[in-house]
């Protein structure tokens, strides 16, 4: 029998996360949790503080305000800890040039301290059925072999939590279903829990069992995607979406207005 | 147990894998991520026939250039054996010597650029790597370049104007230890100028030793110098060092006040490199500056 959801234990806590750039404030008191084997969508439009969310939760931007913990580890002074049981893929990230696959899957298995890195890409190869890739140049591949190949090298040390920035970004669907579906068999098997941002709200709603909507850095909806469809008195994520856009176009409309 | 997607794709579950994979001991682990940096920046290197330019073109241009200058100045300085000897020593050691400071500097600079090109820097922080196994690693990559370009200069300067830089003896080991030193420290402050002010400071990589090579004295002495600068060659540690090199290729003993200065200089220059880079960094995270490579 399944655990209750609200159950299982925390692989990430972040706690009133602020972080301010030049530009004003892009993440503004966001706090979140997410739990073992847990799909979860980080939505909202260009602007909102998706990736700073992001990017704090790894510890690659340091919050000015708040703190995150995964898996008991504190970011910043516990990182290394902490990114053992973590995996990251963004969709915009390219393979580094002039390095195969099957040597840029046994650079991360090295990084990741695996015992027997070899067996770790074999079965990373096997199981995302790029095997025929191994010996492919990164600039060689399509988008969306470049994207199976980052999920695999993600999955490699088998983490309690990945973190999935545009995963699908400008796939054709067939190839954006593949990848869909080796999360959620990902996610099904081991037990990984996804935090996932997109703008592809159908997928969202395919691969998400909860979501969380930002909208000016702050969380504006927390819920499964009916719920907040529901909430918002909409059909649908995308009508959300599209509210939550229109919304901070007028924000910004008012925020021009007052300085000018 | 199974269920399927929305999409119609059937998944089979099973209960969660809750045990990770095996993993190396702490040290291990360590020890092998600085091995598969290096190893990364190995494959980059042999697959770019260009960069072999830098490693071993280059050097053997310059040893050719410098040391036919050495050999015609050392012949216009008439027959004088010791002005001909110090001409000739002046500019091969120093040439030999240089290709320490320049090749390591640039190799670790251009190793962390080869990050920032390829766009690897957010890849490689989403890992457990500690900031200083990426520097170990980089470094050690930096190491074995240098040592297969000083090999290199060193032969071709013994080849063709039988310049043996041997005849430094067991003093080679401490003058090419600090000038390995002075090279590491250099990149790491160019490293993090670039992580704190972004592709704008590249040009740094390339040119910051451009600005310390005439100041160390390395083909001529500092009192060579124009007066108002010779204050400033004094500070620097790396002109010491070739201060004692050159007194080692004369055939004289360690000179060991200047080594002392030597040593003392690279340890401070260093620690200063260091603690900037570690500021660099934070200010790096602190700003979000990951971005630019995202």
């Amino acid at each position: 029998m399944l655990t209750p959801p609200d159950e299982r234990p925390p692989v990430l806590v972040a706690r009133d996360l602020v972080k301010e750039y030049a530009r004003g404030r892009a993440v503004d008191g966001v706090s979140l949790t997410v739990r073992a084997g847990e799909r979860l969508g980080l939505l909202g439009p260009n602007g909102a503080g998706k990736t700073t969310t992001l990017l704090m939760s790894l510890g690659a931007v340091e919050p000015d305000a708040g703190s995150v913990e995964i898996l008991g580890h504190r970011l910043p002074g516990d990182r290394a800890r902490a990114m053992q049981g973590v995996g990251f893929v963004a969709g915009y990230l390219p393979l580094p040039d002039r390095v195969r696959v099957s040597e840029y899957l046994r650079l991360y298995a090295d990084l990741y301290g695996l015992r027997d890195p070899h067996a770790a890409v074999s079965e990373a190869l096997e199981r995302f059925g790029i095997g025929h890739l191994a010996a492919a140049i990164g600039t060689q591949l399509s988008s969306g072999q470049r994207t199976l190949v980052g999920i695999a090298k993600a999955a490699l040390h088998r983490p309690r939590l990945m973190i999935l920035d545009e995963p699908t970004a400008s796939l054709d669907p067939d190839i954006a279903l593949r990848v869909r579906t080796a999360l959620l068999a990902l996610s099904a098997e081991r037990g990984t829990a996804l935090l996932v941002t997109s703008h592809d709200m159908t997928e969202v709603e395919r691969l998400c069992g909860r979501v969380v909507f930002l909208h000016g850095g702050r969380i504006a909806a927390d819920g499964t995607p009916e719920d907040v469809a529901r909430t918002f008195g909409r059909d649908d994520l995308e009508g959300v979406f599209l509210h939550l856009a229109a919304e901070r176009d007028k924000d910004r409309e008012r925020e021009r207005a007052a300085t000018a | 147990m199974s269920m399927s997607d929305p999409t119609g794709s059937s998944i089979t579950t099973v209960p969660p894998d809750t045990e990770g994979p095996a993993l190396r001991s702490p040290a291990a682990a360590s020890a092998h991520r600085v091995r598969a940096v290096a190893r990364r920046h190995w494959l980059v290197l042999k697959r770019s026939p260009h960069r072999f330019f830098d490693v071993l073109v280059w050097p053997l241009v310059d040893t050719l250039l410098y040391g036919s200058i050495g050999l015609f100045a050392a012949q216009a300085a008439g027959d004088s054996p010791s002005a001909t000897t110090a001409v000739a020593v002046y500019l091969l050691s120093g040439t030999v010597l240089w290709h320490l400071v320049h090749q390591t500097q640039i190799s670790l600079a251009t190793g962390f650029l080869e990050e920032t090109w390829s766009r690897n820097v957010l890849g490689l922080l989403a890992t457990p790597m500690r900031d200083w196994e990426y520097l170990a690693g980089v470094g050690l990559f930096a190491l074995v370049r240098t040592a297969a370009s000083t090999v290199a200069v060193a032969a071709l300067a013994f080849a063709a104007y039988a310049f043996d830089v041997t005849r430094l003896g067991l003093g080679l080991i401490p003058v090419a230890a600090l000038l390995l030193a002075s090279g590491w420290a250099v990149a790491l402050l160019v490293v993090g100028l670039v992580l704190r002010y972004g592709s704008g400071a590249e040009a740094l990589v390339w040119g910051a030793l451009s600005v310390v090579m005439p100041l160390s004295g390395v083909f001529y002495p500092i009192t060579t110098l124009p007066t108002v600068l010779q204050p400033v060659a004094q500070v620097l540690p790396t002109t010491h060092v070739f201060a004692v090199g050159r007194t080692l290729a004369s055939g004289k003993p360690m000179p060991w006040g200047e080594f002392a200065l030597a040593a003392g200089g690279t340890a401070v220059l260093t620690l200063l490199s260091l603690l900037a880079l570690r500021r660099m960094l934070r200010t790096f995270r602190r700003k979000g500056l990951v971005t630019r490579y995202s």
